[in-house]
């Protein structure tokens, strides 16, 4: 019975997740409970490790030579860490969006279609439905449906990374993972995505990681605080912000340090 | 007061007065030759194939029509002939051939390196392509010749002389260039968009060829159009290994020459003078229109690279048409957000299977790239070492050539190679350097400059044995050196020249902006700054790039097949003497009949690589010193 345990709700159960860089700690004894179809956001300092926990849900820590990860993530009853997922499964049900908007230097539409067409989606008019669906769901489809054939390049950062959110839902995932999503957009790009990620919450799950603390409190229904490798506090957002039970916390949200 | 204080930037009233230090206005000019040279060397090729062509097409026995549509080159003889098409389709068979070999061989060795090696495979494998690289091409001659020919002619039925064995062998010459350039620039690709393939559940595979390879195609290419270069430029494997007869075929199996293959055989004496050896000049001049063309194109699509950031949303090359245009749409769409257009699920699972076993087979022959690569470089060392190693001997080190193979040395050959590397190095070096700085450092962005640096880039890429014609033309026949060791030294130095300069330009280009502002800001002069904060950093890249220029030097065959005289059996003692050179030495005993002089040329060859050996392990030395004595 090493990984059925009951979590048929669709949730995300962390237990005891070290995850190590070579010989560095980055992630220490990491336990939580991320629910289905909530926001969850982890806040905490540069360096903290929270970016290290959000690629361990999709395991793609295990790019980078020399990691390694200990502990268990059960998903609907499974143990995703164990050696017999396919992580290349795994990451078609679970989307990635990242710091940097990253499309691919090819047409928005191509940009869109390229994971359909590599889980096996071949028709067109199935894959034209998928790009359509996704850009709109990403409510980008209005300010490119007229120009799918143009570059993704040509887009302006924030277009990008609705884009690149838009990728991430062709796949059709279930859970969607954010990396700082809009540090590199300016305030107007931030809150489309935002509005983006209150939307999607709706069907998908969605971790995001931001060290923005007002973006954290203003999306998300959980927040877990992060520092040194460590999950000091995990909670309702209102909660961790308005009443946090941790010093360091507390101390951290005051802007004390960080 | 103040009239006291020794000031020597006070000049009337204008403390600021602009200073004039002859010293270093003259130092900038000496660079700006040093720079300039460029042109005359351009200059010197051009005229060196130009007057040789002339000479050759105002001969009544010739026609320029005939030359360039005639099927039959027969040089020499009562009747000659010469139809360039035989010896053309003899250099498209060979370097058509060995790129075709090369190509996948290459573009999936810097795949398996770039995407799915882990620092130990690549520890192995990095420095076998470098070997691969630095094996000089007498080398890879002999071994086409002795090695693989025969296998070919009892195997296949080849002749003797086969463009088979010159396909092979040139196919893994010509593999590093491949390699290096496809691995930069797929390492060049962002970290991001491979994250981001990944992150969809491609397969490692999936993102290598369907997002790293893509994004990284325009330097994929100019690393084939730059191994087709050298292939086209390639002599010593083919005067080897494919023969000496000008024949219109497309079989590997039978002899052919490429032009490459007619100019040395010019070179070595093999054919009478008088218009067979003007011919080589038309050759030659065509060799370098078609080298020229294909370095030229290579480079626009470096360029196109360097540019690929700035471009994009106004190219709209294919027009893809939407079926479902946003007003128009079949399905009813309310509102851009909350739309319940049904879309077909996606079911990896059925696939996934399959698409792992691709994974595994792809990873596997992109790997096995590799693993060929090092077994051909096993034989081969192998393979000379067997016949090299029984008549290596104290005796063969310091005896001198003779007719007969039991007491044949290579004394005089071993000081030959090293007088002409040193006239190399002291010819090359110093100008070399001063254009490098001048280059970097002090010129502007102005036309001129531009041209330099193009003229630099074209002159790295002119084949070497045209870099003989010019030797001969111009220091032997012009400058009157005759068949010497200064003349041989001094051809060499062209060839190394560019070289030299693009590894420096590259140390300079390392050293951070800000300690030429920090020296600046002191108020030090442009040539202050530049000669105590940018050369000494810039020194230890220097130094290893010159040595790797000069290792290049010494294996050098073809330039010096002109001037190296089979004559000189004492060891010369003046710049003017005739002189033998280790590689000259081994293309001789290589095609000797003899077995016995094969052999020589194997025990030759092994000194060779021991020296060649020594001054890379000095270049490595060097770089790693100097890389763990940096702390910025």
């Amino acid at each position: 019975m090493e990984y059925k345990e009951k979590n048929e709700d669709g949730s995300l159960i962390i237990s005891n997740l070290d995850v190590y860089y070579s010989n560095m700690l980055a992630v220490n004894k990491v336990s939580l409970s991320i629910p289905k179809n909530k926001v969850t956001a982890f806040i905490g300092p540069s360096g903290c490790g929270k970016s290290t926990l959000l690629r361990a849900l999709n395991r793609m820590n295990e790019e980078i030579e020399g990691c390694r990860m200990n502990g268990k993530i059960i998903w609907n009853g499974i143990n995703i860490l164990d050696s017999k997922v396919d992580p290349v499964a795994l990451r078609s049900k679970i989307g990635m969006v990242f710091q940097k908007p990253n499309p691919f230097p090819r047409s928005i539409y191509d940009n869109i279609a390229y994971g359909p067409r590599i889980h096996g989606i071949k028709n067109k008019g199935d894959l034209d439905a998928i790009v359509e669906k996704s850009l709109k769901d990403a409510a980008i489809w209005e300010e490119v449906c007229e120009r799918l054939d143009e570059s993704a390049m040509g887009l302006s950062g924030g277009q990008q990374q609705r884009l690149c959110i838009a990728r991430a839902l062709a796949i059709q995932p279930d859970i969607i993972l954010m990396d700082e999503p809009c540090s590199a957009l300016d305030p107007i790009a931030t809150t489309k995505i935002e509005d983006l990620i209150d939307e999607l919450k709706k069907n998908y799950t969605v971790v995001i990681v931001t060290h923005n603390m007002q973006q954290a409190a203003r999306i998300s229904d959980f927040t877990g605080f992060m520092y040194l490798g460590e999950l000091i506090e995990f909670g309702e957002t209102q909660q961790i912000f308005e009443n946090p039970k941790h010093e360091l916390t507390e101390k951290y949200i005051m802007g004390r340090f960080g | 007061m103040l009239g006291k204080v020794n000031r020597p930037y006070f000049n009337g009233n204008n403390p600021f007065h602009k200073r004039v230090d002859l010293k270093e206005t003259l130092i900038v000019k000496l660079m700006f030759v040093a720079a300039s040279l460029a042109i005359i060397v351009s200059l010197a090729i051009l005229y060196t194939l130009l007057n040789g062509s002339i000479e050759f097409f105002l001969s009544p026995k010739v026609s320029i029509i005939q030359f360039f549509t005639g099927t039959k080159w027969i040089p020499s003889g009562i009747d000659p002939s010469f139809g360039i098409l035989p010896l053309l389709s003899g250099t498209v068979l060979i370097a058509g051939g060995s790129i075709l070999i090369a190509t996948p061989l290459g573009v999936g060795a810097a795949v398996y390196l770039t995407q799915f090696a882990n620092k130990k495979a690549s520890s192995i494998a990095k420095p076998i392509i470098e070997l691969l690289a630095g094996i000089p091409s007498i080398v890879y001659g002999f071994f086409a010749l002795i090695v693989i020919s025969p296998i070919l002619r009892q195997y296949f039925g080849a002749s003797y002389f086969n463009a088979a064995s010159a396909i092979i062998v040139m196919s893994v010459m010509i593999l590093p260039i491949i390699v290096s350039v496809s691995d930069d620039s797929m390492r060049a690709v962002p970290r991001e968009l491979k994250e981001a393939s990944l992150a969809m559940g491609a397969t490692k595979w999936e993102t290598a060829i369907k997002v790293v390879m893509p994004a990284a195609s325009s330097g994929i290419i100019a690393s084939i159009l730059l191994g087709l270069a050298r292939a086209l430029g390639e002599t010593m494997v083919v005067a080897l290994a494919a023969g000496n007869v000008a024949r219109l075929t497309l079989n590997p199996l039978s002899q052919v020459q490429t032009m490459t293959a007619y100019i040395a055989q010019v070179a070595t004496g093999d054919i009478p003078p008088g218009l067979a050896v003007s011919a080589a000049f038309a050759v030659g001049l065509v060799l370098f229109a078609i080298t020229y063309l294909i370095n030229y194109l290579a480079g626009l699509v470096v360029l196109r690279i360097q540019n690929a950031g700035k471009i994009t949303s106004s190219k709209k090359t294919k027009k893809f048409k939407i079926p479902i245009k946003n007003n128009k749409s079949n399905f009813n769409i309310i509102s851009s957000n909350n739309n319940d257009l049904k879309v077909k699920r996606i079911q990896s699972e059925t696939t996934l299977v399959n698409r792992h076993r691709v994974a595994k087979f792809g990873i596997l022959s992109v790997g096995s790239c590799l693993v060929f690569a090092s077994v051909f470089l096993g034989v081969l060392i192998i393979s000379i070492l067997e016949q090299g190693l029984p008549s290596l001997n104290i005796n063969f080190l310091t005896s001198y050539p003779s007719a007969n193979p039991a007491i044949a040395g290579i004394y005089p050959v071993i000081l030959g190679s090293i007088y002409l590397v040193v006239l190399a190095m002291i010819f090359s070096l110093p100008v070399s350097v001063g254009a490098a700085v001048y280059l970097t450092e002090f010129a502007k962005d102005n036309a001129y400059t531009r041209i330099l640096r193009r003229l630099i880039q074209n002159l790295a890429g002119v084949p070497s044995i045209v870099f003989g014609l010019v030797g001969l033309t111009v220091f032997v026949r012009l400058f009157g050196f005759g068949t010497s060791i200064l003349a041989g030294s001094l051809t060499l130095s062209l060839m190394i020249m560019p070289v030299i300069i693009v590894t420096t330009e590259e140390a300079l280009k390392g050293i951070p902006k800000s300690f030429r502002e920090a020296a600046r800001g002191l108020g030090a002069t442009k040539w202050q700054t530049v000669r105590h904060h940018v050369i000494p950093y810039a020194l230890p890249g220097t130094l290893t790039g010159s040595i790797l220029a000069l290792s290049r030097a010494i294996g050098e065959t073809a330039p010096i097949l002109f001037i190296a005289s089979v004559f000189a059996k004492v060891a010369p003692d003046s710049i003017f003497d005739g002189f033998l050179a280790l590689p000259v030495t081994i293309f001789f005993w290589t095609r000797h009949p003899k077995v016995e002089f094969q052999n020589l040329a194997a025990s030759t060859i092994l000194v060779l690589l021991v020296i060649l050996f020594a001054m890379n392990l000095l270049a490595i030395i060097i770089r790693q010193r100097s890389q763990a004595n940096r702390d910025w």
